[in-house]
């Protein structure tokens, strides 16, 4: 469960491009559901999404992560609950250009200090499940649409996080590959993971997949805010 | 061990990273290998001829004393010699006979001496490696010379002295003491110098000003104090090197420091999507560590050993007619291998630390965004 309680967030505090992205939102999601974060361009959706994912700190407000509140953790044990806890698909895949597909799989668990052969075991185990086990070695620009999709999904899973956080992930996918996409979904969150997408892509909102849809505009929550 | 494994992997990932910009990363590894080889040779070079020139003149006299007219060297009378074998200490003193010789036919100077040990017969001639390269001359050919009054002489050479010797013996010609005051019309009665022989050598300093205050138109000299000449001469060469390598090397330091601080955009994306899948700060900057560490030590490796090559395999054809040789004559010789661990060290410090850092300081700026940067960019 994350809870987020009366969260604020200001660009450029003070400045005169200041901005406000989040206007006092408090929103609970519950685990082992899909929720999808809908609202038009410039409604919070994304900063929301990072600071959920503990990628940013909220200028104000609170974040609960399974009772233990994260706001305010430094550096290192926020970057290390994020690391175990998430696991973050991007809108433009953001693969690491001129390494193999193996390695931007492996990249999340660097930092974790394990065993090297067990991660390429864990790396190559999951792109076998994904149907990139052939394609293992080849740098990632040489890849397709559907195959970088795939890889980033595996770079998300490769640390076993509880909840997968996508941003607008099909953005740049046809609409194949979007069902294909949500098909992925469906199955992860089958094995108990929780889902948060952020995206006004009608596929992705009315998809079986999402059992909960939170609409946002101006940096606030305008429908399905609340308790699960 | 998760910290060994951890700097394990990202070390991998620098690894993959590095080989992926091989053109930008191939010449700077090119450019600093250099810098690195021209600084070791320089260092490796000059070390190994002080050490050559120091061991060749272990064996030159503890003392010498020259006789001084208007404030030059002049011709020294030999009845001197019983004067200064009279000081308490000395052990024997001995005249020398040598000077110049200019060959207008090969342009060369060599240097004139006659040995202590008879080195032939008359008419014969002893000459270094550099004299009979440039006299095109070997064992059983007659070089011919012109006397002080003008007559052509011919002497035979009888032996070439061997090539370990060069450093001191390149431009050098042995010969009998009579033939040399034929040449140069030195009389019986006088030297060019004397020799003396000190019992104990911690009392040179003290017989030598006996000998100043005993004979004031003397000048005695002690072997210490030429090492000290030969020490500034080759340190000021060196410098002379440095000097004009300055430039090359401001040149590279402004090349190296503008490749390792300046982050591409690219660069910079990166290090955002690494922030963003769950690396910290702390490990973005061991990275960017490791990747200034691996070119910098590389080039520091291979520049070293490039270097080593170079001055003690090649004997230094860079710097020959530079360091070594004297004005005419270059000598040819190879040195002996020699390492000064604390000049490397210097080295060290001077080419690989600063541009470890300095690849980590703009990696420090980039790398403390916040990662949202990539969600939002």
């Amino acid at each position: 469960m994350i809870e987020l309680l009366d969260v604020h967030k200001t660009f450029n505090q003070g400045k005169p491009n200041e901005y406000v992205a989040l206007r006092g939102i408090t929103l609970a999601i519950a685990s082992c559901q899909a929720t999808v974060l809908k609202g038009p361009s410039g409604s919070g959706k994304t900063t929301l999404l990072s600071i959920l994912g503990g990628m940013a700190r909220p200028s104000a407000g609170r974040i609960i992560l399974s009772g233990r509140e994260i706001t305010s953790l430094p550096e290192r044990f926020l970057t290390d609950i994020r690391r175990r806890t998430f696991g973050f698909i991007f809108q433009q895949f953001n693969l690491i250009r001129g390494i193999s597909v193996l390695e931007n799989v492996m990249l999340p668990a660097y930092p974790c200090g394990e065993s090297h052969s067990l991660l390429r075991g864990r790396a190559l185990a999951l792109l076998e499940l994904f149907g990139l086990a052939g394609r293992a070695a080849t740098r990632v620009e040489w890849l397709s649409g559907g195959e970088m999709q795939r890889v980033a999904i595996a770079r998300a899973l490769i640390n076993d996080p509880a909840v997968i956080v996508a941003d607008e992930p099909t953005a740049h996918l046809d609409t194949k590959l979007s069902g294909e996409f949500l098909e992925f979904m469906a199955r992860l969150k089958g094995e108990g993971k929780t889902i948060i997408m952020a995206s006004h892509d009608p596929l992705v909102c009315e998809a079986g997949v999402v059992e909960r849809v939170v609409e946002m505009r101006d940096g606030r929550v305008v429908a399905g805010g609340g308790a699960p | 061990m998760g910290g060994v494994e951890k700097q394990r992997c990202i070390i991998d990932f620098t690894l993959s990273s590095l080989l992926r910009r091989k053109g930008k990363n191939g010449a700077l590894l090119v450019v600093y290998t250099l810098v690195v080889f021209l600084l070791a040779s320089v260092m490796l070079f000059t070390q190994a001829i002080r050490k050559e020139a120091a061991a060749v003149l272990a064996d030159a006299p503890e003392l010498v004393v020259q006789r001084i007219v208007a404030g030059r060297h002049d011709l020294i009378p030999l009845d001197y010699m019983g004067k200064i074998g009279a000081i308490r200490g000395v052990r024997a003193v001995s005249g020398r006979l040598w000077g110049y010789y200019y060959d207008p036919l090969f342009g060369a100077n060599y240097t004139l001496v006659v040995p202590e040990e008879q080195a032939g017969g008359l008419g014969e001639i002893a000459v270094g490696q550099g004299v009979a390269r440039s006299s095109m001359a070997s064992e059983g050919n007659i070089m011919p010379f012109h006397t002080h009054d003008g007559r052509l002489v011919s002497l035979t050479v009888a032996r070439v002295l061997p090539a370990s010797t060069e450093l001191v013996s390149s431009d050098l010609i042995l010969l009998t003491a009579e033939d040399f005051r034929m040449l140069f019309g030195v009389p019986a009665g006088v030297a060019t110098d004397l020799v003396v022989a000190v019992a104990n050598p911690a009392e040179v300093p003290t017989i030598a000003a006996k000998i100043a205050r005993l004979l004031p138109d003397t000048r005695p000299i002690a072997r210490s104090e030429i090492l000290r000449t030969y020490d500034a001469a080759f340190s000021w060469r060196s410098g002379i090197l440095l000097a004009i390598l300055a430039g090359a090397l401001l040149a590279f330091l402004i090349f190296a420091w503008d490749k390792a601080t300046g982050l591409s955009a690219e660069e910079r994306r990166e290090i955002g999507i690494l922030k963003a899948v769950g690396w910290e700060t702390g490990d973005v900057l061991a990275m960017k560590f490791w990747e200034g560490s691996v070119i910098s030590l590389s080039a520091f490796l291979a520049g070293v050993v490039l270097a080593y090559l170079h001055v003690f395999v090649a004997a230094a054809p860079l710097f020959e007619p530079v360091l070594k040789g004297w004005s005419v004559l270059y000598p040819r010789f190879r040195l002996t291998p020699s390492l000064d661990f604390a000049q490397l060290a210097v080295l060290f410090f001077l080419v690989v630390v600063p541009y470890a850092v300095a690849t980590i300081v703009p990696a420090w700026r980039a790398a403390t965004v916040d990662p949202d940067a990539v969600m939002r960019g």
